[in-house]
């Protein structure tokens, strides 16, 4: 851990020093294949393998469409051109949660008042990122969230079968004969 | 609505009505800080009031151009806008209205409009300022492996799939406890089970396999954290692994409406069958086991266990009923 934790570290101090020209850089130092040698460079590579998402779907609620829409473009051209693979970009339908009051504060049942709130959603469905792809995307996607959405985002992982699940146990350590409780 | 600025500006003429401001000659913003050259000097005592009265206003300073009428059209729009910010009507130089117009008229400019300055608004995300963006974050992503390009190769070497979803949105807190629910699904074609194990871990699982799909899933929720989740996940797996591999002493006493799929030997279809074969005396006189045998090993025999058999599994349609009915005759020679 030692060397890794210096790395990090000094990954973290050049950021400092360039923050001012690049506002929207990620802070957290992420893992990549090729490092500069020649100029100091934000990127450092680790041993640690990455994470594979076979999907990451990202659905943005709000009350307003027109704001949708163009978070919609900003996250479908920013996916563009970080090379990141769109599936499907679709509408799901919205949804209207009403309510219906007294209009005065005491008696007059018969004067009533209805209100209702509209959410609209938005879901872009990426594939095949790999960990540090969609953690750069996923910051930069939400740093940029408008005020008023909000965002759910489900990752699926790609996981191999682990050792322990390849063989049953019982060939090496054969079962007693007392039944199990 | 003014969301994105391009590259073509409208450049306005002085439209506003400002019927008293003087317009400068040399076009320069006047601001509060610079001195003009005709001041007297502050402290000269209280000003002269001998014509307006105790409560005139303070003669008001020239507005001067708009920073939008001064812009030109090839300027760096991401120095203007370069993170999210309001929107200011003398910044932005495009002619936009917003609001529900009054009878007969038109939605209301963008001077002093606050409709404009509530709605969130994208114009530090123009197309030229993500890809600024995206150019400089681009350093960071990484390749996703060339060799693993359709689901199918996906899921041959990386058949165990863990889903777990992230919440945002604003509120009295971060935190969501939703997010600590984590699905694990895989699929048992791709486990080392046998034909023994691959039943009782069927009946172990229960509502949690999905025949069409061949999915297990299997979701927990009952530690506050994901990561706990899913290492509570991964030992469910394997312990239903190794458990439906081990074959307990109970197990010899299954009986035949635990069996999970029909089998026709030894069922009461066979027996009947052969019973009525035998009393048609189809492979001649003779009673007894080597006559049973024959009737078995016939081919309109077995053609019949077939149909049966599907029949029994696939449930009823068009093509099994059609097969039973082809097979009776064959074997009654109706």
């Amino acid at each position: 851990m030692g060397p890794r934790a210096l790395v990090a570290r000094s990954g973290h101090k050049k950021y400092n020093i360039i923050r001012s020209h690049l506002p929207q850089t990620p802070s957290t130092s992420f893992h990549t294949a090729t490092v500069f040698s020649s100029t100091p460079s934000l990127v450092t590579v680790t041993e640690e393998p990455d994470v594979l998402y076979q999907k990451v779907s990202v659905l943005v609620k709000g009350h307003d469409r027109a704001v949708l829409d163009s978070y919609e473009y900003f996250a479908t051209l920013a996916a563009e051109e970080l090379g990141v693979n769109i599936s499907k970009v679709y509408e799901p339908g919205k949804e209207i949660d009403r309510l219906t009051l007294l209009k005065s504060v005491h008696i007059f049942n018969k004067h009533r008042v209805q209100y209702e709130m509209r959410t609209h959603y938005r879901c872009i469905e990426l594939s095949h990122l790999t960990g540090c792809t969609a953690q750069v995307f996923l910051e930069y996607i939400q740093r940029n969230l408008p005020e008023g959405v909000a965002m759910e985002v489900t990752k699926t992982t790609m996981e191999k079968v682990p050792d322990h699940i390849l063989e049953p146990m019982w060939k090496d350590h054969p079962v007693d004969d007392k039944p199990s409780q | 609505m003014a969301t994105r600025t391009g590259r073509s500006l409208l450049c306005l003429g002085r439209t506003h009505i400002r019927a008293l401001g003087l317009q400068n000659a040399a076009g320069r913003v006047t601001y509060a800080t610079e001195e003009p050259a005709n001041h007297q000097s502050r402290f000269t005592g209280p000003p002269d009031r001998r014509n307006k009265g105790p409560f005139a206003k303070k003669p008001r300073r020239n507005e001067g151009q708009s920073r939008a009428e001064r812009m030109s059209v090839d300027q760096d729009w991401t120095a203007v806008y370069p993170s999210a910010m309001p929107f200011r009507a003398n910044t932005v130089p495009l002619p936009v209205r917003m609001g529900y117009p009054v009878k007969g008229g038109v939605p209301s400019q963008k001077r002093g409009n606050l409709e404009l300055i509530k709605i969130p608004n994208f114009l530090h995300l123009t197309p030229a300022a993500i890809k600024k963006h995206c150019k400089a974050l681009k350093p960071f992503c990484t390749e996703w492996p060339s060799a693993l390009d359709t689901d199918a190769k996906c899921d041959e070497h990386f058949p165990i799939k863990v889903e777990s979803t992230d919440y945002l949105s604003a509120g009295p807190s971060v935190r969501n406890p939703s997010a600590r629910i984590v699905h694990l699904k895989v699929k048992l074609s791709s486990l080392n089970l046998d034909d023994h194990a691959r039943k009782k871990m069927l009946k172990l699982v229960g509502e949690k396999y999905c025949k069409a799909t061949d999915v297990l899933t299997i979701k927990t929720d009952s530690c506050p954290l994901r990561k706990q989740n899913f290492e509570y996940a991964m030992y469910l797996l394997t312990v239903l692994y190794h458990e439906s591999w081990k074959t307990e002493a109970w197990e010899a006493e299954k009986t035949v409406a635990d069996m999970e799929e029909y089998s026709w030997e030894e069922s009461p279809s066979q027996k009947n069958l052969l019973d009525i074969l035998v009393r048609m005396k189809v492979a001649g006189e003779g009673e007894g086991e080597e006559v049973r045998e024959q009737l078995l090993g016939r081919r309109e025999v077995q053609e019949y266990k077939d149909s049966v058999t599907r029949l029994k599994n696939e449930g009823d349609s068009d093509s099994t009923m059609l097969q039973y009915k082809e097979a009776v005759k064959k074997v009654f020679n109706l």
